[in-house]
């Protein structure tokens, strides 16, 4: 009776749902979406040092008169051919002619000098501004010549150009550039959602080859284990500068991805406050730089990813010197040094740790090897801003770990107002004569010289090469380059036209799905008034109707009262009153609460689930797109454990029977096996059964993807068979508890008198338990199917974590983490009507199959 | 059908026992581990040695060591100890909140009742995680959360099944007895309603600590529960996820603790429950 009808109508939907998933609608894809660790404060490469700014910025949108190429080559870009004068004080750029700003202001002469001289001017917080000032004025010869006239010969003032901060800025729009950034690039700036993410869009009047990809979306995504999993999910298609060495070994396994592994120019260092005893004293240095093992801190921090230096100079470049055997890991000479210091018992000193994974494992390391030498370290966690402010501001610190990522920067030990605090006429000499060499051979040996008194003086620990991780969507080409300064290419990088991407054939499910689930309870209401009374079922309704409404005044009180205001997180800390105040009008969060929660009730009668406050787009379509990897993985563990438990509670019950009338002797011991089976079901937690099933059957065996979801419109298997293992993990607890439910029933039924008669008409044991009493075992297991739906459909938010599956609970996650509260409301009154709705059709089942239950009060 | 009624009661009852048995073994286990950990582990569970990072277990690490070079097992044995002390908790809340509610709707029924019951329904409806999300949100996450959030919904449960068998005792002979006396309902709920339940709720008590240790370990999975450094069961196998197929041990050891907690506290109560009403086990 009942449990056919649940299957057919578990099998149509199913069917339904895959002829709707199959139907392509895959649109051409030129939008690429690109992770990145860390949100730049401003945009303006040209006024912060943060690397955050030109990783989203240049040479995207800004460009310089050079291009700063492989091995610190340098190419024309905004210039198109130079001349150095003999004396090397003089440089003459012939630049690109035809060549506009996004603003539609056009570049010459005249913007290289208000550029750079506006880079060296009194007011500038140019982060170069030290490198730039080699440069005396900028002269315009004539539109399209500029010559650069500089206070002394400086042989690196090319590769100077190339960098980020040296980027051409039009006087018209460099005040603004900080939140609207103007520049020559490929790409313009077109959104910037704080908190979330910047969209690049295509810039059509620029002067070279138009790029492949209309648009590049940054999303933001601080934490290693949740860019990995929106990798997986396929959330993002690329993230470079990849934060988490300890997945890029999973990752090389797995064919939708490209990994590379580069060295990049970041030198990380323990860096240390030379102007504080007791680091002002080198025997001190030298003793910590014995203290620490390299390769620990390298194996420990990194996974064994990156090169032990010695000094600060990448081992890649040219002129390199290999130093690390100076100071070996010794603790005793550690111990030595420090006595012959004056520190026999070492010291206490404070270690500033970003919010950086390497720095953060580093740290730790670092601070258990110091230990060992009696050197005290208390750990102490710096936001980005506080560390900018008050560790390269103000120099307050003792020691921090950070990789200083800038090509060819061995000149800000040079410095008497950098941070490290060390100061050395020695040195600043051996600058100044490289500076004065045009010869290579001589230049390379006094780069040796420079090396060596860095490492001499023990300025920093220098730890090891920061590896850079590229990790890429296999269908996305020609993003890589490995240069110094850029190793994205977003003008030539372009999807493969094999394979269109991402997860678009929600929407024309998720409207299936719900004329689908419309249609079930429109039968379902008809059904039960036909066989259990209209009063019964309007009775039923009006609780339905007053639990959803009860529910939905709780989830939006609770809202109210969780800390954050969504203006304020999409605006940033800096944010300007009066646009918060816009803002907030705009998202109508100055309106009462009452008045808000009435204005989205009405909206919930009509459909409308209101506008995303970070993504802008319709909260019902956000939801429909996740629904259509939710609903039917739900809906195929309700199928897998629906089967299992049939299999589990039949076999069990029947042995159970035949147990006890001595037929079978074995049956009890199957019985209890059976049962016992079940009970460690119930007792395995989903999301370890999801990870132990990815290790063996995606890890060990690769039968499946060990996760990721590569949408509907992949075809229908491909998408069933990521779905399996997640189905499966969520399938196995639900059919324990169905199992039991189901043999307890069975046997109860057994003993009834109308088995005796079904029996006596000669059926077997298992036709009489197949055919009379499993039908009426059915109706408890309704009830508990139904709940388990329920249960299921919110309770995958784990599972999705585990097989970075992008359903409905990351999309929670996500809005929670972003306070995007008209989201999280949307989703979770959708839930608890879901919830609502399934057990008012459970009970009219349950009323049509036994009209008995609408006569008593409900327990 | 009287006599196989009996040879069902014998029978199951000895799979009962067993059950009962092995409940009371492995959740000595999980309780012993967490007491231990109390006094001593093998190594400080937080000690970091880079050195013997992702050993595979042997007899100086019996399971292995992390990504940190932590020892397993003493990870596992302090793990015992926050996720007991997270379920009993939220135990504490439920029995605390949901057995006055329970015994108040079955001594006044009325709207009382009505209330309490449809305020249960509408806690059941919603999705536990997203709750436990939304309080996280709220009060920030760590232990406190996953308490609040386990406990909220042990709330209806115990006010459910307090309010059930509180009127079954109602309607014996004796609180009748008693009301003639002129006992009133509280008085009456104390001395005779609530000594006849507390058999059953502690069955109940401790099915709830089975389901409150799984839901604390996802909670820490997804890093709403304990907070580093503090160990947990949860967190260590969100830590293991990248690491699985280089040292599957993360991945096995913690996951076999909870699987044995939830088990035994299972099996705790399943047998429990058999033994206070040995006629109808299943």
């Amino acid at each position: 009776m009942a449990w056919p009808t649940i299957l057919k109508h578990l099998i149509k939907s199913v069917v339904i749902l895959a002829a709707l998933a199959v139907a392509p609608l895959a649109a051409a894809r030129d939008s690429v979406t690109l992770g990145l660790q860390l949100e730049p404060p401003g945009l303006d490469p040209t006024a912060e040092a943060s690397a955050a700014i030109p990783a989203v910025v240049f040479p995207t949108v800004f460009e310089g008169l050079v291009h700063l190429g492989v091995g610190g080559t340098v190419a024309p870009l905004l210039a198109t051919d130079w001349t150095v004068a003999p004396d090397g004080l003089t440089y003459t750029f012939h630049l690109r002619p035809g060549v506009r700003f996004q603003d539609g202001t056009g570049f010459d002469a005249e913007t290289v000098k208000f550029s750079l001289e506006r880079a060296i001017a009194p007011a500038s917080t140019n982060p170069q501004k030290v490198a730039l000032s080699h440069i005396d004025h900028v002269e315009v010869v004539d539109a399209l010549t500029a010559a650069i006239h500089l206070k002394a010969p400086y042989g690196s003032l090319l590769q100077v150009l190339g960098w980020p901060a040296a980027v051409m800025v039009s006087p018209a729009s460099a005040a603004g550039n900080v939140t609207h950034p103007v520049g020559t690039g490929p790409y313009a700036v077109a959104a910037w959602q704080r908190g979330n993410a910047v969209t690049l869009a295509r810039n059509p009047a620029y002067w070279g080859p138009a790029p492949h990809l209309a648009s590049v979306i940054y999303r933001f995504i601080a934490d290693p284990a949740a860019a990995t999993a929106a990798l997986k999910a396929g959330d993002i298609q690329g993230f470079p500068a990849f934060p988490a060495p300890e997945a890029i070994t999973a990752l090389k396994a797995d064919p939708r991805f490209t990994v590379d592994v580069a060295p990049s120019e970041g030198e990380t260092l323990l860096a240390l406050n030379n102007k504080r005893p007791p680091f002002d004293n080198v025997l001190v240095r030298r003793a910590l730089s014995h203290a620490i093992d390299r390769q620990a801190v390298i194996q420990g921090a990194m996974f064994g990813y990156g090169a032990a230096i010695g000094s600060h100079y990448p081992p890649q470049n040219p002129g390199y010197v290999d130093l690390t055997g100076l100071y070996l890991h010794d603790v005793a000479k550690a111990k030595a040094l420090l006595a012959e210091a004056g520190y026999p018992h070492g010291f206490t000193a404070t270690l500033r740790v970003l919010p950086l994974p390497y720095a953060k494992r580093a740290a730790e390391i670092i601070a258990a090897q110091l230990a060992e030498a009696g050197v005290t370290v208390v750990l102490e966690d710096v936001e980005w801003a506080t560390w900018i402010s008050q560790v390269y501001g103000r120099h307050d610190y003792d020691m921090t770990i950070v990789a200083h990522v800038e090509p060819m920067d061995y000149d800000i030990y040079g410095r008497d107002d950098y941070y490290f605090g060390y100061s050395n006429p020695a040195y600043k000499a051996l600058l100044a004569t490289l500076d004065a060499t045009v010869d290579e051979t001589r230049r390379l040996a006094v780069l040796g010289d420079i090396q060596r008194t860095l490492a001499n003086d023990a300025v920093n620990v220098f730890l090891f090469e920061y590896p850079y991780f590229g990790v890429w969507d296999t269908r996305l080409r020609d993003i890589w380059l490995p240069t110094p300064v850029q190793l994205v290419d977003l003008a030539t990088a372009r999807f493969d036209q094999a394979g269109p991407g991402g997860a678009t054939g929600g929407l024309s499910g998720a409207g299936g799905i719900a004329w689908l689930l419309g249609l079930a309870a429109a039968g379902a209401v008809a059904l039960a008034a036909a066989k259990a009374g209209p009063r019964y079922v309007a009775g039923r309704l009006a609780v339905l109707l007053l639990t959803a409404l009860a529910a939905s005044l709780g989830i939006f009180l609770v809202l109210q009262v969780i800390p954050g205001d969504p203006a304020r997180v999409m605006m940033g800390m800096s944010a300007d009153p009066a646009a918060l105040a816009a803002l907030r009008h705009q998202m109508g969060l100055d309106l009462p609460a009452p008045q808000r929660y009435l204005a989205w009730l009405a909206g919930l009668a009509r459909g409308d689930f209101g506008l995303s406050y970070t993504y802008r787009v319709d909260v019902g379509t956000l939801m429909a797109e996740r629904l259509a990897v939710t609903l039917p993985l739900t809906l195929y563990a309700v199928a897998l454990s629906t089967g299992l438990a049939v299999v589990l509670g039949v076999t069990a019950a029947l042995a159970a029977v035949r147990g006890r009338r001595g037929k079978l002797v074995k049956g009890n011991v199957v019985d209890a096996l059976l049962g016992g089976i079940a009970q460690l079901l119930i007792a395995v937690p989903n999301f370890w059964a999801g990870t132990v099933l990815a290790l063996v059957f995606a890890a060990g065996l690769h039968w499946f993807a060990a996760g990721g979801f590569p949408g509907w419109d992949a075809g229908f298997w491909p998408a069933l068979k990521a779905l399996t293992l997640p189905a499966v993990a969520l399938a196995a607890p639900q059919a324990g508890i169905l199992a039991r439910v189901l043999r307890g029933e069975l046997v109860d039924q057994m003993g009834q008198d109308y088995i005796r008669t079904a029996r006596a008409k000669g059926l077997s044991l298992r036709q009489a338990l197949l055919r009379h009493a499993l039908p009426n075992a059915c109706v408890p297991a309704l009830t508990i199917l139904g709940m388990q739906f329920s249960f299921l459909l919110a309770g995958g938010v784990i599972i999705e974590n585990v097989f970075f599956l992008p359903g409905l609970g990351r999309l929670v996650f996500q809005a929670v983490a972003q306070r995007d509260l008209i989201v999280v409301q949307g989703v979770t009154v959708s839930l608890v009507f879901a919830v609502v709705i399934v057990t008012f059709l459970v009970d009219l089942a349950n009323a049509a199959v036994d009209p008995r239950l609408t006569g008593g009060r409900r327990p | 059908m009287t006599v196989m009624i009996t040879v069902e009661a014998a029978t199951d009852g000895r799979r009962h026992s067993a059950a009962l048995v092995a409940g009371l073994v492995l959740s000595g286990l999980v309780v012993g581990a967490a007491l231990l950990s109390l006094a001593w582990t093998p190594y400080d569970p937080t000690a970091i040695n880079v050195a013997g990072r992702l050993a595979a277990p042997s007899g100086a690490h019996w399971f292995g060591t992390d990504a940190y070079g932590r020892d397993v097992f003493s990870q596992v044995l302090a793990g015992a100890q926050s996720a007991l002390a997270v379920a009993l908790a939220a135990v504490g809340v439920g029995l605390g909140c949901g057995v006055p509610l329970g015994l108040l709707a079955a001594g006044r029924r009325g709207w009382v009742e009505e209330v309490a019951m449809r305020g249960s329904d509408i806690v059941f409806a919603f999705p536990a995680l997203i709750t436990a999300v939304l309080i996280a949100a709220l009060c920030g996450p760590g232990a406190i959360d996953a308490i609040a959030a386990i406990g909220l919904f042990n709330i209806p449960v115990f006010a459910k099944v307090t309010r059930a068998a509180a009127l079954g005792v109602w309607a014996r002979d004796y609180t009748l007895a008693a009301r003639l006396a002129g006992k009133g309902a509280s008085r009456i709920s104390l001395d005779h309603v609530l000594p006849n339940i507390a058999g059953l709720l502690l069955v109940q008590a401790t099915i709830q600590l089975s389901l409150g240790i799984i839901a604390d370990a996802g909670l820490s999975f997804v890093g709403l529960g304990t907070q580093a450094p503090r160990p947990s069961w949860g967190r260590m196998l969100a830590d293991s996820q990248t690491l699985a197929d280089l040292a599957p041990w993360l991945v096995l050891c913690p996951g076999l603790g909870v699987v044995a907690a939830v088990l035994g506290f299972n099996l705790l109560g399943e047998g429990l429950r058999a033994h206070l009403n040995p006629r109808r086990g299943a």
